[in-house]
């Protein structure tokens, strides 16, 4: 049913797990409108760097050029050393993991299904994907026995995410793409999964990129964070970085609001 | 009408019944799998393409609105065949629009969303389209596949009208004899089939639902869900028994006279029915060949193209008719001279022979109540002359636009009528006695004209030609077996008006089998033992 029987992984592309944008740019309406703008920056191997901004300010954008769902205007992006746009599309794409923000998981396949398929799509064996699928629910604390036959719709909100991380992470690619992963769920569910995420992040050694409007969660899963505002880079650098440091108004405010609010809150509990 | 009748009515014809199904489903079937193999990768071109989605939707949807009588009657003048083949490409078009849009919508219906999610986790384009996006529009598709089968059962029943024979040829020999009960056994297993395809694909598209898949192998319900799926497949094979199980269906390709076999047609409506039943038993009792009737077949020229390709044998024509609308020859009053020209260009023309006619003049008679002439003093066409803006006239289509029906007859006369109503033959006669029209073309040899109190006029000024009927046969036949001529002579002269009007009625009014009818009447001649 797959053409392509390729082995699991190219190993000649993982040798040096590194992303990296150059003055990248992403223009609507022909060059009026910027989505993002002479965007440049690094994700080492085994970093985790989190885009954080408000809503339109080009962070899905920039994750979804680094996969070629979205074709920059101009700049160049490199994955693994090579320049995206040399590379073929679903290939790149079966190398990358992507958490999409909507989870996104196929309604007519079960669980297994969902996450096996990248594999398949790879053309592993079915025992090679079955093997793979248990390991991986396991991962994310969804018991196989339980879950593999289901399907989607039957699971809750954090349930199905952990699903589509399990799916993201099926054919063991180096680079993971996080699209506001948790954005939907509910405060004690989306705790949970960041500490999952986090010891996960420790277990597995990827390079992650994380979008997120959230500056806790910024702050709790990025080694790195890069802001953005407007299709403008404000400021990339560790939190102790920013915080000691910031380096536009903008990124002053954004970081001094959450402890204003916590000042209030600790005023009313007064 | 008592229960025990109708039990007969039905055994007696169970095995008509079961072929007649079998066509049905066949007719259905092919046309609906026909439309999928066609409808399906239409659907997913237009989705594609979107300069192609207008034009082809709306050629579709065109394609639709089209009567389906004029679109069997238009493929049948395009073909220049009748029988199965138009039938099914009738419906194959038919079907194609439920099942199109259906498709496209399916297709176009997926989230955005989950199609993003394929795409961004490396599926190709056409991995897309056949991992994801196809299984997420088939409850969908199979809608549409649900829709356009159902909608085949019913269109199927008119296919009858052009010989493809099905449920439908109950519901015309009905209309033609104006025997409910024969309408009865055609519609309601029309539509009780349709309610099957309708459960059984319904069925289908259940059993298909991922969520079935998960019900453990061994349970009832994985079971039942095997089952469904085997609905339609169960549903075709039905239809290949019942459609080969029959040892002479009448709609197989057509009959070749090197086997022996004849094919006796008739026009739609009873005396037709008659003297095709007289022919053909006539045949059978005094040649070996086997005679096939396809009887019912349609009006003149649907019998005459039949006749001339070769599909059909024989059949009664009427000389009138011959001459004004097959050769479109001007008409000839005097019988024995109308006779001979059209038995000379028919043989010139179409290699086909006219026989010795049976007698009788079955001429148009413009016919009005009984009651109705007396209060006015109506003896003569010419009578209704001041009246006729005022009456409203029930005519057969074929009446209304022949030469030698309406038009000519306004010419002649000099007056036409206030309204003119097209009437099935078999509803004419009921129409005007109930005073839903005041003047029909009645046939002269209709025994309707009496039971219903009717009272034809004189044609005084001798419009209508002289409509003697006689059988028609291909040159081809003649030539191959003379046995047919000789046998088929023996029926000279032998009814005449009175007579045909009699055997008629014992049809048309008292509701009589036409096979007996005709067998009483052979036998009363001595004609068959």
């Amino acid at each position: 049913m797959f053409a392509s029987r390729r082995k699991p992984l190219a190993p000649s592309l993982s040798k040096s797990p590194m992303i990296k944008l150059s003055n990248v740019s992403k223009t609507f309406d022909r060059g009026k409108t910027h989505a993002v703008r002479d965007l440049s920056f690094r994700v080492e191997e085994g970093e985790t760097v989190v885009l954080l901004g408000s809503s339109g300010c080009g962070k899905t954008t920039t994750l979804k050029m680094i996969n070629r769902l979205i074709e920059p205007s101009n700049g160049r992006i490199e994955v693994g050393g090579e320049d995206v746009q040399r590379q073929d599309p679903a290939d790149l794409r079966r190398r990358i993991g992507y958490v999409f923000q909507g989870i996104g998981l196929f309604p007519h396949m079960t669980i297994e299904q969902n996450v096996e398929i990248v594999p398949r799509l790879l053309g592993w064996s079915a025992r090679e994907r079955r093997e793979r699928v248990f390991q991986l629910l396991d991962l994310v604390g969804l018991p196989p026995e339980d879950y593999a036959h289901r399907f989607s719709q039957a699971l809750s909100g954090g349930q199905q995410q952990r699903v589509g991380v399990a799916r993201a992470l099926a054919a063991d690619p180096a680079y993971l793409l996080m699209d506001e992963p948790f954005g939907a769920l509910d405060a004690l569910t989306r705790e949970a999964l960041q500490q999952e995420l986090l010891a996960l992040k420790r277990r597995l050694d990827k390079t992650i990129i994380f979008v997120t409007h959230d500056i806790f969660e910024a702050l709790l899963l990025g080694d790195r964070i890069v802001i953005l505002h407007e299709g403008n880079v404000e400021q990339i650098g560790t939190k102790d970085e920013i915080f000691s440091s910031p380096a536009t108004a903008f990124v002053q405010e954004l970081f001094g609001k959450p402890a204003k609010q916590l000042a209030d809150f600790r005023d009313i509990l007064k | 009408m008592n229960t025990t009748s109708w039990i007969t009515f039905v055994t007696d014809r169970l095995p008509e019944l079961w072929l007649r199904t079998g066509e049905h489903l066949m007719l259905t079937g092919c046309a609906t799998i026909l439309a999928l193999l066609i409808g399906m990768p239409l659907g997913i071109l237009v989705f594609k393409n979107t300069w192609l989605r207008g034009p082809t939707l709306a050629a579709v949807g065109i394609l639709q609105t089209i009567p389906s009588l004029a679109m069997l009657v238009f493929l049948l003048a395009i073909l220049q065949k009748i029988g199965v083949l138009p039938a099914i490409i009738a419906l194959t078009l038919y079907a194609l629009l439920p099942i199109v849009r259906n498709t496209f919508a399916g297709l176009s219906g997926v989230s955005p969303q989950v199609m993003e999610a394929a795409k961004g986790i490396g599926m190709t384009s056409g991995q897309r389209l056949r991992l994801v996006r196809l299984p997420l529009a088939t409850p969908v598709i199979v809608a549409g596949i649900r829709t356009a089968a159902v909608v085949s059962v019913g269109i199927a029943t008119l296919s009858a009208f052009i010989g493809a024979g099905g449920l439908g040829q109950f519901i015309n020999r009905g209309l033609a004899l104006y025997n409910t009960r024969l309408i009865l056994l055609g519609a309601v297993p029309a539509a009780l089939l349709a309610l099957l395809v309708d459960f059984s694909i319904g069925a289908f598209e259940w059993g298909l639902r991922p969520q079935r898949k998960q019900e453990e192998s061994g349970s009832g319900k994985a079971f039942l869900r095997r089952a469904a799926l085997f609905m339609p497949l169960l549903l075709i094979a039905l239809a290949f028994l019942s459609y080969f199980t029959q040892p002479s269906a009448g709609f197989r390709s057509p009959t070749l006279s090197a086997t022996g076999r004849i094919t006796v047609a008739t026009k739609n409506f009873t005396e037709q029915l008659i003297l095709g039943e007289l022919m053909a038993q006539m045949l059978e009792t005094h040649t070996d060949l086997r005679v096939n009737r396809r009887f019912n077949l349609g009006g003149t020229m649907i019998c005459h193209g039949a006749l001339v390709n070769g599909e059909i044998d024989l059949y009664a024509e009427y000389t009138g008719t011959g001459l004004t609308v097959i050769l479109k020859d001007p008409v000839i009053s005097d019988p024995e001279a109308a006779l001979k020209h059209v038995t000379d260009a028919y043989r010139r023309h179409f290699d086909a022979q006219w026989l010795e006619p049976f007698g009788f003049n079955n001429t148009y008679a413009i016919t009005v109540r009984a009651e109705d002439a007396e209060r006015y003093g109506w003896r003569t066409i010419s009578d209704l002359k001041e009246a006729a803006p005022t009456l409203r006239a029930g005519f057969t289509a074929e009446f209304a636009e022949r030469p030698d029906g309406y038009p000519g007859l306004r010419e002649a006369y000099g007056f036409g009528f206030g309204d003119i109503r097209d009437l099935d033959p078999s509803l004419m006669y009921e129409a005007v006695s109930k005073g839903e029209v005041d003047v029909i073309c009645a046939f002269a040899t209709d025994g309707r004209i009496a039971a219903y109190h009717l009272m034809p006029l004189r044609d005084d000024r001798r419009f209508f030609p002289p409509y003697h009927a006689a059988p028609v046969v291909r040159g081809e036949i003649l030539e191959h077996y003379p046995e047919v001529k000789e046998s088929l002579f023996r029926l000279k002269g032998v009814l005449d008006d009175k007579t045909m009007q009699r055997l008629n009625f014992e049809v048309d009014g008292k509701k009589r089998n036409v096979a007996r009818v005709a067998g009483e009447f052979l036998r009363e001649k001595g004609l068959i033992q």
